[in-house]
């Protein structure tokens, strides 16, 4: 039976049950069905497979090691009452409707693309193979297979024990709910996540999405092609089913977009070409993180208005003192990061405040304690710094990982904002200094060494603490923050590149169409304002600015992207308007530098955030992205003072908002 | 009579600090700032020039030289008609570094003909006086290695940094035209990416 289909058992459990009193209302109050939940690989489809096993029926037994194809598709005849049990999570599945995309509804055809079982409109109970049809009792009825294609949604449950329910595609009658009484509801997530990106659902801890790349194609398709050009790009998929990249991705859709422009002239060329390996190397480790923008599936986002914004003064030093207590402990530090965000700092206190909003100095601590710390502080730098300066001559000759950096170092230290009064002129201090922390850096760590960008982020810092030792402290912390952008394989730009992308594709659905039209759909042309927060975007005084009001946190985690989708949105005119292609965006935005309105950006920035916020049917990537998960908050994120800070529209309160899911939740 | 403009892709490339970023402005704004940024990420200026009466757009880029960034610039090297390898006089280490990027260069611009494709070598801040890589030596690597041009500039003064770029579009257009020759002119369209269309020959 079923000898000419290649079976691959990927992942198998026994000892899943289904309960079908729950299922049925009660027809069978007493007996659960225990049986062995399998995930297969069958000609290139992922399945998902669930049978009874039946105690009393041996043949059964050995017909579910063997041969999966014998196994019944969900039995839809046994389904009014189903049906309603179904609906009854209907309200909570609601909201992730929303954000999933309807599937092309192909009635036929589409059965040679995609074998799964569960094929849209096979309503009738499935064609099993004779033997197990024949045995078709009670129990094997709750036998059910699906193509891991047609999965869209899982929600865990908890009661003792976990049990999941499986939402498939419209098309697709769901399978009864599968209870895990002797574990392993992990172990099988796991193994999904193998094959499909799996991700939670807007503001529900228990609702995880699922998109397989097979159906993030045919989405992103669903406006550009017919039926012709369909079975083109699915050939070309069926290749790497499981395996696929923003790269591949988006050189299918330059594919298809060249089928429909015809003969594009020749010069067009290398620019595509140069995208597709942006798109390899940018996006291509990013399989296993969630952001994965092809997979990601939004339908029409409905953003209201962008709200008005307004910002305020710098935060004076009174107003700082003000939130000091005697002994120098920071209070009503929530408001205080408030309206720091919300105007920034006097230049007086920068000093100070720097060190507590780079996390040098804890909030809490006292004058004395801080005396400490500084004190300890002090004798780590110097025992660090002592460690290259007394390398010789001789040692340093063995040691190319040491010279290299001090090279590096050397010539950026030469090239790094000499216009400031700070670094400018020949034997400015301020360039020893910038130099010493730099090597001392290295001291501290050695696997990342020096990476160019380093000296931009360094430069304000010590500009502003004037002192070798802060500076050293408080670049150590910033340094924690974009750690990732300059490791070995730069992982930290490549996901917020897909992040961006993936704000952009929510917030202007045209212009990323748009972008991704001349080859930039994954934003290369931001790589400078991500690897080093806009710091060759802006004056030195802006980006002061700038980077305190980052610090805050506020309003949202990730608030640079908006930052990006801020300058964007004022760019994306001029970019459409002119029809600029690849190379042109890329000068243009390069350009840009020194342009920019920085109480204009943060603005429109902040205004975005509101509108994203307010965004009923939040896809989960994007609330993940700007860290507004919120069921139910851990009690550390709440602010203490919820009123004093509901002055900000954006305080924490609107989770509530976000999350309207709650009222949904059973 | 007809006028046709190729719009020419050359990219600078070389060890961080060598001048490339220098070069490229000192040649289209002529001006030479000392306070100018190390590079981060990709950049291109464009330049309109006349060479033995073809109209030329050139488009040079320019890249930043670390290990670490290896990955986000190679992509730009797809499409490039000529390749500046660059050093600086005053590094012995940058000039032997030339080797590697001629090699990264050709492996990643996928190039048809790597014994073909136009190099130009440049010894860049000639007018420093503390030399560490003698006229000698270079020439002779080029010699040695497809028989590249050699050109000694200095960004800071100007000195034969228009004339190396001049060099840099006659080899491009030499070699096109010799392959305007040998191959039926559809497949010239490949290596030639005519700007304004204007009909052929001249
Ligand atoms: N003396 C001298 N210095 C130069 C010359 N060209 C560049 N420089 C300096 O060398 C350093 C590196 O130049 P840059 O253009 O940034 O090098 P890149 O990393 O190759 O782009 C800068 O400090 C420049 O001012 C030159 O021709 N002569
Ligand atoms: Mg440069």
């Amino acid at each position: 039976m079923a000898a000419d289909s290649v079976l691959k058992v990927l992942f198998e459990l026994e000892g899943v049950f289904i309960h079908p009193s729950s299922e049925e209302g009660g027809s069978e109050q007493d007996s659960l069905i225990s049986g062995c939940l399998r995930i297969v690989d069958k000609d290139a489809d992922v399945l998902v497979e669930y049978r009874p096993l039946e105690d009393s029926d041996p043949s059964n037994m050995l017909c579910a090691g063997k041969d999966s194809s014998s196994v019944m598709e969900w039995d839809q005849c046994s389904g009014e009452k189903l049906l309603e049990t179904q609906q009854s999570y209907e309200t909570e599945w609601d909201m992730i409707n929303a954000v999933s995309f309807k599937r092309r509804s192909v009635t036929n055809g589409e059965g040679s693309l995609n074998p799964a079982p569960c094929l849209p409109g096979s309503l009738n109970p499935a064609p099993c193979l004779p033997g197990s049809l024949n045995h078709s009792s009670e129990r094997s009825r709750w036998a059910f297979s699906f193509s891991l294609s047609d999965l869209r949604c899982i929600r865990v449950k908890e009661q003792g024990w976990s049990f999941l329910l499986l939402q498939l595609s419209e098309s697709c009658r769901s399978p009864p709910a599968l209870h895990f009484h002797q574990g392993g509801s992990r172990d099988f997530l796991d193994s999904l996540r193998r094959f499909a990106v799996i991700s939670q659902a807007a503001g529900e801890e228990v609702c995880l999405m699922v998109s397989s790349p097979n159906r993030a194609l045919s989405q992103s398709f669903e406006n550009l092609l017919d039926e012709n050009n369909f079975g083109l790009v699915n050939q070309k998929f069926r290749n790497d089913p499981y395996v696929t990249t923003l790269g591949g991705f988006s050189k299918v859709t330059n594919y298809i977009f060249d089928a429909f422009r015809g003969t594009e002239e020749q010069h067009q060329r290398p620019p595509e070409e140069v995208a597709d390996l942006l798109g390899e190397v940018i996006p291509g480790l990013e399989i296993n993180q969630q952001e994965e923008p092809g997979f990601e599936v939004i339908t029409r986002m409905d953003l209201g208005v962008r709200p008005p914004v307004s910002r305020r003064d710098p935060v004076s030093s009174e107003e700082w003192s003000r939130h000091q207590d005697a002994e120098g402990r920071m209070i009503n530090v929530p408001l205080l990061k408030q309206i720091i965000f919300k105007g920034g700092l006097c230049h007086a206190k920068r000093k100070e405040a720097w060190k507590f909003l780079l996390g040098f100095f804890p909030w809490e601590s006292t004058v004395e304690e801080r005396k400490v710390l500084h004190r300890d502080k002090t004798d780590e730098y110097f025992r660090m710094k002592l460690q290259w300066k007394s390398v010789s001559e001789q040692q340093e000759r063995r040691n190319s990982k040491l010279r290299d950096c001090r090279s590096l170092i050397e010539k950026d230290v030469n090239r790094t904002d000499r216009t400031n009064r700070f670094y400018e002129g020949l034997d400015n201090p301020g360039l020893v200094l910038l130099h010493d922390i730099l090597m001392t850096y290295c001291m501290y760590d050695f696997d990342l060494g020096y990476v160019q960008g380093m000296s931009d982020l360094l430069s304000p810092v010590l500009y502003v603490m004037e002192s070798e030792v802060d500076a050293f402290w408080c670049f150590v912390s910033f340094m924690d923050q974009m750690h990732q952008n300059f490791e070995e394989q730069m992982q930290g730009m490549k996901t917020q590149l897909i992040q961006l992308s993936t704000l952009l594709r929510l917030l202007d659905l045209s212009f990323w169409n748009y972008l991704e039209a001349q080859d930039s759909g994954y934003l290369y042309f931001c790589f400078r304002w991500l690897l080093i927060r806009f710091k060759r975007e802006l004056s030195f005084q802006d980006v002061l600015r700038l980077w305190e009001v980052m610090w805050t946190g506020l309003p949202c985690q990730n608030f640079h992207l908006l930052l990006c989708c801020a300058i964007l949105d004022s760019e994306k005119q001029k970019i459409m308007e002119e029809n600029y292609g690849f190379n042109e965006i890329l000068k243009h935005i390069n350009e840009l530098s020194m342009k920019l309105e920085i109480e204009e950006i943060l603005q429109k920035a902040e205004g975005i955030g509101l509108q994203i916020k307010s965004c009923k049917d939040l896809p989960a990537s994007i609330s993940s992205i700007l860290g507004w998960d919120p069921p139910a908050p851990p009690p550390a994120l709440r602010t203490p003072q919820r009123g004093a800070a509901c002055s900000s529209p954006l305080s924490r309160d609107s989770s509530a908002q976000n999350g309207c899911s709650p009222a949904f939740i059973s | 009579m007809t006028t046709k403009t190729s719009l020419l892709k050359v990219i600078l490339l070389g060890d961080g600090g060598v001048g490339k970023s220098s070069i490229m402005n000192r040649y289209v704004t002529n001006k030479f700032d000392a306070h100018l940024f190390h590079t981060i990420g990709v950049e291109f200026l464009n330049k309109e020039l006349e060479v033995d009466s073809h109209q030329v757009t050139l488009q040079i880029w320019d890249t930043a030289g670390q290990e670490r960034f290896r990955s986000l610039r190679t992509p730009f090297y797809r499409g490039s008609d000529c390749c500046l390898l660059t050093f600086s006089v005053d590094d012995s280490q940058s000039f032997l570094n030339l080797g590697n990027w001629k090699k990264e260069f050709i492996y990643y611009a996928d190039v048809k003909e790597p014994e073909k494709f136009p190099f130009v070598v440049l010894g860049n801040k000639v007018d420093v006086t503390e030399r560490q890589v003698s006229t000698e030596e270079a020439q002779q690597w080029c010699q040695e290695n497809g028989n590249f041009p050699y050109y000694e500039t200095s960004a800071k003064d100007a000195t034969n940094v228009a004339i190396a770029f001049d060099e840099a579009v006659r080899r491009v257009l030499a070699l096109e035209e010799r392959t305007d020759h040998l191959i039926p002119t559809d497949t010239v369209k490949l290596h030639r990416k005519p700007r304004s269309a204007t009909s052929c020959c001249s």
